[in-house]
This record gives C-alpha cells, structure tokens and sequence, in this order.
C-alpha cells in the first residue's frame, strides 16, 4: 500500500484520517516518523502567542477607525458625485433651454386629466405659486431638498426631453443647432 | 428663518384664499438611542451600516476588532504595524460593506480582507527579524527559571521569522489554521482556492518551518 499523502498527512494531524489509511499509518514506520516530526512543528508553532495589547488599546483602534473612515473622500457614485460643475453645467443648460420652450412655445390645449386635482382658488395667479414654492425652497439645504425630491437626478434631462412635444424637439434641435454654430464661430 | 417658519409664512396667503393647508411634520428619523444595535446580529448591523448608521458600523469595529489585530499581528509580530494594518482592513471594510452579500459569514469576509492587506504590506514591507517583545522582564536572571523563560521567548523569535519568510499562502494557510483554527474550507474560500491547494499549502508550510527550525542553533 502507498505512503500518506500529503493531504492524508494533514489529515492524520487533524485526528481525520480514513480508518483505511489509518491502518496504514499504524504499521508504516516511515510515515509514522514523518507524522511525528510535522507534530512536533505544529506543536512547536502553536505556542507562540500574540501579546495582549493594554485593555485601553481597543477602544483607542476603534477611534483610529472611526477618525480614518471619517477622513475618507465621498464614495464614488453617490449623489454627492453629480454637484461637480462640469456635470451639473450642461444639466442646468438643457434644463434653461427646455423651459424657455415650454413657455415660449405655443401648445394645444391640453384635456384636463380625468383624475381630481385641486383647483387654484379664484385670486391665486401662477406668480403666486412660484412664491411660495420659492419662499419654502429658499434657505432649504441639499439633504432636505434630496428627501423632498426637489433635486435634478440623474436622466431628468432626458426624460425632460421625451415629454417635449413633436414641435418643442424641432425648436429644442434648432436652438441647439444654433447654439453650437455660434459657439464655433 | 427656520423651515418651520419659512412653512407658515409661504402658506399663509394660500390659507387666506381658503385653502385647506395641512402641514405634516415629517416623521422623526429613528434615533441611535431608539435603536439597540447591541442586541443586533453581524447581518442587521451590515444592512444597518450600509444605510449609513455609523454606530452599527462601529460595533462591527468592536466585535472583530481583537480577531483582525491579531491576524495582523501574526504577518508582522509588531504592535505598530498591526495596528495600522487593522485600521486599514476596517476602512477597506467600510468601502466594501456595501458589496458585501452575505454569502460568507462577516468574520469570514473581515479575515479575508485583513489577509489580503497583510500580504499585500508584506510583499512590500517584510519585517527583516521578528522582534522579542517585552524581554525587559526577563532581565532579572536571580529568578529561578528566567534563563528557560528567555530561550523560550528566542525560540518563539525564531518561529516568528520562519513563519515570516515562508511564502504568501503558506504562511496565511499556516496563520489561519494553526492560529485562528479555520477549516480548510474556509480558509479556500479566503485565499481563493481549493480545499485540496489549502492542504498542501499547510503541510508545506510545516515541512518548510521545519527546515528552517531545524538549521536554527
């Protein structure tokens, strides 16, 4: 029969050889020795210790970790990464743009929906609503005009563009066109 | 101007005009002192961590904290450089927590990654001797026994820097199993390899230490 493998060796450390092989073991001198010297390193190995820092030292390594995870940059991809310029600039271009369109160009009537909305009262004029959406917005931070959906996300623009109509997209195209001829010269 | 303030006035035109206003405050957010993080196990206290909830995060700090350090002492047999090395497999883990899918147990996946800073600080800074710590006490040589306990510590040295100088996955199989008595299961799935690779990589590892020992006066 065969010598131990060296996967059977380790197995024979643990105590998990197959009572197969253990028969073997059990009369091979060789592997016997051969055991018996890699006992003897392990053995040898496992007394060595880790010294146990002061009882203070894990509450300082938890502050270490706690100082060093606050210095750590934003992670990448989070919302914070799109209030860099040269994202937000073209952002806020295309949504300039899509406004004035949508003011400056005619459309047709629209049918009001089928679901209730509530009614502006008699004297409350669209300035007014402005005011108020203005005067709420107004020293409101980023994190509360994030929880309150009021921030550009990203594929707004997009999606502001897919509801323009047939003759908004040819305006919204021309004035690009436009933009981009200029720019050139 | 407050929120609350700047609410009221932007409302009270519209309540004039006969608006029925309804403002609702919104909801408290939980605070830490609502929630007992303590009573939480290691999966809650990730998903809680990746919601942002520094103070779970810090538990997972504390709980594994003695585990990680002395991973780490055992690459590098110094308290400083472990202790760097600690610091930097919790920030690896605090960037990473967000991937972490559960699939392994969180102490698994915290071994895995203080290896892998170790190895990768060892590969560029391998401690040339692994130093005796704290040998002062074994100065005063009228202590029957003091003489045994020094050759005892040197011999330890000497384990230290064989173990140092075994290679990469040798030394980590060695270190895990020996030491923080993982199956080879999973410390394959540490290394990334086969529980048939970790056997190998253990026997060799002690057929090496053996060696080294062996030519050690």
């Amino acid at each position: 029969m065969t010598h131990l493998t060296t996967d059977e060796l380790v197995d024979a450390l643990e105590g998990a050889l197959t009572s197969e092989r253990q028969a073997h073991l059990d009369a091979c001198e060789p592997c016997q020795v051969q055991l018996a010297e890699l006992d003897t390193v392990l053995g040898e190995t496992r007394t060595v210790t880790v010294p146990e820092p002061s009882p203070l030292y894990w509450e300082h390594l938890s502050a270490r970790v706690r100082t060093a995870i606050d210095a750590e940059p934003p992670a990448a991809g989070g919302w914070s990464s799109w209030l860099r310029w040269p994202v937000l600039a073209p952002i806020a271009a295309l949504a300039m743009i899509v406004m004035a369109l949508a003011v400056a160009v005619p459309r047709e009537p629209m049918t009001a929906p089928e679901v209730a909305v509530s009614e502006l009262p008699g004297d409350a004029t669209l300035d007014d609503s402005f005011a108020i959406v203005a005067d709420l917005v107004g020293d409101m931070d980023w994190d509360t005009a994030m929880s309150a959906g009021l921030t550009v996300e990203p594929g707004d623009a997009d999606l502001a563009v897919l509801e323009l109509t047939v003759a908004e997209q040819q305006e919204l195209t021309r004035l690009l066109q436009a933009e981009l001829t200029r720019a050139k010269s | 101007m407050t929120h609350g303030s700047a609410v009221r006035t932007a409302w009270a035109p519209a309540s004039a005009t006969g608006w029925t206003v309804t403002v609702v405050e919104p909801s408290a957010p939980d605070t830490a002192a609502a929630i007992d993080f303590s009573a939480m196990d290691d999966a809650a206290l990730v998903t809680a961590s990746v919601e942002g909830r520094r103070e779970a995060f810090d538990l997972i700090v504390e709980r594994h904290r003695r585990t990680v350090y002395q991973v780490c002492y055992r690459f590098v047999s110094n308290h400083e450089d472990a202790s760097d090395l600690s610091q930097e497999s919790f920030v690896r883990a605090w960037r990473g927590l967000k991937n972490f899918k559960g699939q392994s147990a969180l102490s698994t996946w915290l071994y895995r990654i203080a290896v892998n800073v170790c190895l990768n600080r060892v590969s560029v800074k391998t401690p040339a001797t692994a130093p005796i710590e704290s040998t002062d006490h074994f100065e005063d040589t009228r202590i029957e026994g003091a003489q045994a306990a020094l050759l005892r510590e040197e011999r330890a040295a000497a384990v230290r820097k064989a173990i140092a100088s075994l290679p990469k996955k040798q030394r980590a199989t060695l270190i895990l199993r020996t030491y923080h008595d993982l199956s080879h299961q999973q410390i394959a799935d540490i290394l990334g390899s086969s529980v048939g690779a970790t056997k190998a990589n253990f026997f060799h590892a002690l057929a090496n230490l053996k060696k080294i020992l062996g030519n050690e006066p």
